[in-house]
């Protein structure tokens, strides 16, 4: 009864339309009045959730990408790719894959990346001749690296879910190869696909131009070698790193680069606001729900159910995996992962796999969700952008969904994929 | 509540501001100038929860808090019409609960000190939940007596700038 009543509550209010990070808070007061909690303390837990030094990671990560984002760091990224795969069939649509590979770097979000790469990208390959809803769909499949590729702050969230245990630049060294992993699996795809379709092949860069358009671009890709190498020399933690990393964002942005004007500032701070205050509410919310599932044991019973079913950890993955895909498809990125998290993390300890390979699983796997009718966030903004309808997007995105899931399989399969860089370090 | 709306973003952004300036300095005090500070970190969080809640306000009413409306758009307008109404009943009660027992977090505590900032009562910290159901429950009525804020609202004044 107790599962019902927390559960079926916080389904039954997103069915209704409820925003989630409400429904999550209502669903945990329903819970405190049933066995009798005090309000107060759902209260205390919905503050202590937004009160962790680590979560300002968020916040920055965010700012950083946004200032990156919209000073010209994107158009620079895509210059850069050209050179090493503009040249070849489909060259265009290479660039797109290996520019959000590289903006990856900058930013952890999907939708940034595909608003930012899209922009510039869609209109180029629709007049070099490539269909809309190819390039839609390019676009809106690759952008799901940057949730991999380091900084992501849904890595940060990941370890918060997992309370804490979870190391974040772990995590950041993890996600490089799924990250590239993913790229293949994309590129491979849409080289068979180019060359079935007689795709246009791209000019090449003049070689006189390669040098400026390289120094252009790594003043951006500065950006990850500061937070990589902050955390993992032990000068910053991920949440210093990330503050150190906006100020440099805005550094070159505003005196390297220049494209971006003092006047635009405050609507992109609005941007961002709306954008953090939303995820840490959901946050917040969510640690109060957590509490809630803890006090009714609701992660040891869920243990419980899933090793009466199998006690083998490749069956339970692959349970998991599918269960993923399918709430996927209803829900966003960062509830799913906070909500999920704490209570898969015994059972995967259990059998002993490590939360730093299923924090990937998991991330890839929502990651996929973000461009899955019918809500995918990545899906509408790519939808918009390339002006085209979600139907005939998602018509054609069927061989996409098999690139993306012949990735998840090796990612979830082979753990030494995320786990080798991080074993470097310990 | 157009006012309040640009006081919750800006109340929010100057404080998301803020906190990015400080953290920095505080690592710039501790590496550069070898004096380390004790006061960037928590000053960082107490601005991080407050504006996580005020922002949280104003995305309310911005509309852009992450929903599951796959049902919400399967069914009827009359349907719909009812389950948006138990939308708003639900964001009510939250709200409401938020003003009452998040007062009554802040009363228990008010007496309370911060262990990094002793002059401020530990109450102060949850301030922002009672507030922001408050302003969220203030949003609701004008949603529901109003109706959605016109086009012209400031709130959809922060579309990206044109990427080159």
């Amino acid at each position: 009864m107790d599962i019902l009543i927390l559960l079926g509550s916080f389904a039954l209010l997103c069915a209704l339309g409820l925003p989630v990070a409400y429904a999550l808070g209502l669903a945990a007061i329903c819970a405190a009045l049933w066995v009798d909690i005090p309000v107060e303390a759902v209260m205390l837990k919905i503050s202590d959730g937004t009160d962790d030094f680590a979560l300002l990671a968020i916040p920055f990560f965010v700012l950083a990408g946004a200032i990156m984002a919209e000073g010209g760091m994107a158009a620079r990224l895509i210059n850069m790719a050209r050179i090493f795969v503009g040249f070849i069939r489909g060259g265009l649509a290479l660039v797109n894959i290996l520019a959000s590979s590289l903006f990856g770097c900058i930013s952890g979000s999907s939708v940034a990346d595909t608003s930012a790469i899209g922009s510039v990208m869609i209109p180029q390959m629709v007049k070099a001749g490539f269909p809309k809803v190819f390039a839609t769909n390019v676009t809106i499949c690759g952008s799901v690296q940057a949730l991999l590729i380091p900084p992501s702050h849904n890595a940060v969230i990941y370890s918060l879910a997992a309370g804490g245990s979870v190391s974040v630049a772990h995590l950041f060294l993890a996600g490089i190869f799924p990250g590239l992993l993913f790229a293949l699996c994309l590129i491979g795809l849409v080289l068979w696909i180019s060359h079935k379709r007689q795709y246009p092949k791209g000019e090449p860069v003049a070689l006189k131009d390669v040098p400026k358009i390289v120094v252009e671009a790594l003043w951006g890709l500065v950006t990850v070698v500061i937070i990589m190498g902050g955390i993992l020399s032990g000068v910053f933690t991920p949440t210093e790193s990330a503050a150190v990393a906006c100020v440099y964002a805005f550094l070159v942005t505003f005196l390297v680069y220049r494209d971006y004007h003092w006047r635009d500032l405050p609507r992109m701070i609005h941007r961002v606001v709306k954008t953090v205050s939303m995820v840490m509410m959901l946050i917040g919310f969510s640690v109060a729900f957590g509490y809630m599932m803890a006090i009714m044991q609701i992660p040891a019973k869920v243990t419980q159910f899933f090793l009466s079913v199998s006690d083998n950890k490749y069956v339970f993955l692959l349970l998991v995996n599918i269960l993923l895909l399918l709430l996927g498809t209803f829900m966003d990125l960062a509830p799913m992962l906070l909500i999920c998290t704490p209570i898969f993390m015994p059972v995967i300890l259990k059998l002993g796999i490590d939360p730093v390979h299923f924090g990937m699983i998991m991330i890839l796997n929502l990651g996929i969700g973000l461009i899955t009718p019918p809500v995918g966030p990545t899906l509408f903004v790519g939808c918009a952008i390339g002006k085209v309808t979600m139907e005939e997007v998602s018509k054609e995105l069927w061989p996409f969904y098999g690139a993306m899931c012949i990735a998840l399989l090796l990612v979830t399969y082979i753990p030494a994929i995320s786990l080798w860089l991080p074993g470097l370090t310990k | 509540m157009e006012w309040l709306y640009i006081a919750c973003i800006l109340l929010s952004g100057t404080a998301m501001v803020i906190i990015t300036l400080i953290i920095p300095f505080g690592v710039f005090m501790r590496y550069v100038m070898n004096s380390p500070l004790s006061w960037p970190e928590p000053a960082a969080v107490v601005m991080m929860v407050m504006f996580s809640f005020i922002g949280g306000a104003a995305v309310y009413r911005a509309n852009v808090h992450v929903a599951v409306e796959a049902l919400l758009n399967a069914v009827s307008a009359g349907q719909k019409r009812l389950m948006l109404i138990g939308v708003d009943l639900c964001i009510a009660i939250v709200a409401l609960f938020m003003v009452f027992y998040g007062g009554q977090l802040c009363r228990i505590t008010w007496n309370q000190s911060m262990a990094e900032f002793p002059a401020l009562p530990a109450g102060a910290v949850y301030l922002p939940i009672p507030i922001a159901g408050a302003l969220t429950f203030l949003f609701l009525i004008e949603r529901v007596w109003v109706g959605a804020p016109p086009s012209t609202s400031y709130m959809y004044s922060d579309a990206a700038a044109d990427l080159e």
